[in-house]
């Protein structure tokens, strides 16, 4: 007889009514930041005991006095315990200009109590007394010590600092109190601290200058009883308190897209069958050239094409201004004013140079969102790097691929611009080497012929697709990009940009060499 | 440089209360005294001891350069007021009998200094929350902000 086996049968029925029955339920409560609850993991942990660190100015005690304000009620108040360092007149002087203070909740939702002459004139067991007899008095929900670091300054106490934070910790779970401990500390001394230990949760802040900019990130490195998202996570101080911009963009819990078969079209009937019918729903499409050759132009029927198929659409430019980008579409016969005005179009303008990539992206996605977008055009790749703080400009690429992948994912279909530099002797198809972000690449470029400058176009790729692998001439016109004729025979070396007359030039136009007239060469 | 006619209002209407409540509590104490001491128990609470005596002691510099009467008084390190005396305490007795000012002149104009500067560094909304901790039932709300330097 095989041995254990009702005994595992036995085993996995415990799991099963652990998993079902005894497993307790830890309440996520808001962190009242914006983008920090999906990065926690749904919210912070009821009762858990947690540390914000980082340097002066990082944002910690903004980012606590968020969290308080959100939680605290008049039944479960929030206890605000300060220590030495910031004056609490002054702290509440300018915490008061967030949108988030709510001075209504004062006093009896939030309790501010200066703990420094205890301090000063006491020890640390002198501190633990007040605030336990204040926390059996109020029952707060909510207890903030800021900054607790001051506490390991003071000389040596009956009670070690460590001691200290552990029957803190004890006592406040017991009471059944969310805890922030606020501290300054320098990087180097996150290794080794017993004083981390005890925490379920470690929230560290950081800032840096790069170049002219300041890189602000968010890391928690530690947070017990849920799945937080690892890694850096960019943040912005601004009237609305602290905003964090989550690595993956808040989409991971959402449910994939299978691609689907459907084509989208580009409103220029030639270019779609180029392309087997259209761009593939959820595809991520790259248009380049060089500057002039209509890249935006197309950009803009793409959209406008997807509007009048009942598809909202958002444009993320960074070169031009909306009023600008709208009025050259007019030019083209193109109304972009008025599916704005109905919501169905969001142009956006993202200019600022400092801004972080994560951010920028959140941007676009809080459209994409708002407006359920189904095509979304990046005008351009440049402009957006550009757009950008130079210390973000080394993530470009990896927070682009994050935000592509995220979109399309979930069935939003991507064009992007890029403008290449235009060589007479190369066919780049982007100076970003980010060819492998997209599903589909539209080369445009310029060819000398006949004495004339003159455009042509190129499907160069179609994951998945079998597209046409004509070489095609276009022209901008007030109808928008154009194509003309059928393919071009009767030159060679046409994409090197300075074509050969062939000796076919006074032959027969030979058949478009398209989808469903073979395969790929 | 004078209080604002606002803020000495909402002084009048601290030592007022005070004035009728305190008949019957401390009868022995003037409404200044229990203003003052008021405020330093409330403020004391979430800006210190340190912070408040502070506060106060600018305050009462500000409020000599109005009111002589009030030069013989200070404030000890703890933020408690000192050298009020019993003629400031007799006048807010013989006032109170006369349906005037529940409270000196001296009195009020260091009230006033001390709630403007609350209203400098805190704003209205903020000041009138942490006043209704000690005065829950007194009527606050009719005080209009005042966050310059003019207090």
């Amino acid at each position: 007889m095989a041995r254990g086996g009702p005994q595992r049968l036995q085993l996995r029925e415990r799991e099963k009514r652990m998993s079902t029955q005894e497993k307790v339920k830890i309440n996520k409560l808001p962190t009242g930041v914006p983008g920090l609850d999906e990065i926690v993991g749904g919210g912070l942990p009821e009762f858990s005991f947690n540390i914000i660190a980082g340097a002066p100015g990082s944002g910690k005690t903004t980012l606590a006095h968020q969290f308080v304000f959100a939680n605290a009620s008049a039944e479960r108040p929030a206890l605000y315990f300060t220590v030495l360092g910031e004056s609490a007149i002054k702290m509440l002087r300018y915490q008061q200009q967030y949108t988030f203070f709510d001075p209504a909740k004062l006093p009896d939702s939030i309790r501010f109590i200066n703990l420094s002459q205890v301090v000063l004139e006491k020890d640390l067991g002198a501190v633990l007394e007040e605030i336990t007899r204040e926390v059996e008095k109020a029952n707060p929900a909510v207890v903030v010590v800021d900054s607790f670091r001051t506490l390991v300054r003071k000389p040596q106490s009956d009670m070690d600092l460590q001691s200290f934070i552990q029957r803190l910790a004890l006592f406040l779970a017991s009471w059944q109190a969310t805890t922030f401990l606020i501290g300054e500390y320098a990087e180097e001394e996150l290794r080794d601290n017993p004083i981390f230990t005890v925490a379920d949760g470690l929230f560290w802040l950081r800032q840096t200058a790069e170049r002219n900019s300041i890189v602000r990130k968010l890391q928690i490195i530690k947070l017990r009883g849920q799945d937080s998202v690892p890694g850096l996570h960019t943040f912005r101080i601004t009237d609305a308190g602290v905003q964090a911009f989550s690595r993956t963009f808040g989409l991971t819990a959402r449910k994939r897209n299978p691609p689907g078969d459907r084509r989208l079209s580009f409103g220029v009937p030639e270019l779609d069958e180029m392309l087997d019918g259209g761009v593939r729903e959820g595809d991520s499409v790259l248009v380049a050239g060089s500057s002039g050759t209509g890249k935006s132009v197309l950009a803009t029927q793409f959209i406008a094409e997807g509007i009048n198929q009942g598809e909202p659409g958002i444009v993320a430019v960074f070169e031009e201004r909306p009023e600008a980008y709208a009025e050259r579409a007019t030019s083209l016969g193109l109304d972009l004013e008025t599916p704005q005005k109905d919501g169905k179009l969001t142009i956006l303008y993202l200019r600022p140079l400092d801004l972080s990539v994560d951010e920028t992206m959140q941007s676009i996605l809080d459209a994409v969102e708002k407006i359920g977008a189904k095509r979304l055009v990046i005008d351009s790749l440049a402009g957006f790097e550009m757009a950008l703080s130079p210390g973000f400009r080394a993530d470009f690429r990896e927070s682009l691929y994050r935000m592509i992948f995220a979109l399309t994912g979930i069935g939003v279909t991507i064009l992007s611009t890029v403008e290449v530099d235009e060589s007479f002797t190369e066919f780049p198809f982007s100076t970003y080497s980010i060819s492998f972000l997209t599903d589909d690449i539209i080369r445009l470029r310029y060819v000398s012929i006949d004495g004339q400058l003159r455009k042509i176009m190129v499907v160069i790729k179609m994951r998945g697709g079998n597209h046409a692998k004509d070489i095609r001439e276009y022209e901008i016109t007030s109808k928008g990009v154009v194509i003309l004729g059928k393919r071009l025979t009767e030159y060679q070396g046409l994409i090197s940009g300075v074509p050969v007359h062939s000796d076919r030039s006074d032959s027969k136009e030979e058949p478009s060499q398209g989808p469903g007239t073979g395969k790929k060469r | 440089m004078t209080t604002h006619p606002k803020t000495r209002d909402l002084a009048h209407r601290l030592l007022a209360y005070e004035a009728v409540v305190g008949k019957t509590s401390e009868p022995s104490e003037s409404a200044t005294f229990r203003v003052y001491e008021k405020l330093r128990q409330g403020l004391g609470e979430f800006a210190g001891v340190a912070g408040f005596q502070s506060l106060a002691s600018r305050a009462l510099v500000l409020a000599k350069t109005e009111a002589p009467s009030l030069s013989a008084v200070r404030v000890a390190a703890d933020g408690s007021l000192h050298g009020l005396g019993e003629f400031e305490h007799q006048m807010d007795i013989d006032r109170d009998r006369a349906g005037e000012s529940p409270a000196g002149q001296g009195g009020v104009i260091l009230i006033a200094r001390l709630l403007g500067l609350l209203l400098i560094f805190l704003g209205e909304s903020l000041t009138l929350s942490l006043l209704r901790i000690k005065w829950p039932e007194a009527a606050l709300n009719d005080c209009n902000s005042e966050n310059g330097r003019s207090a």
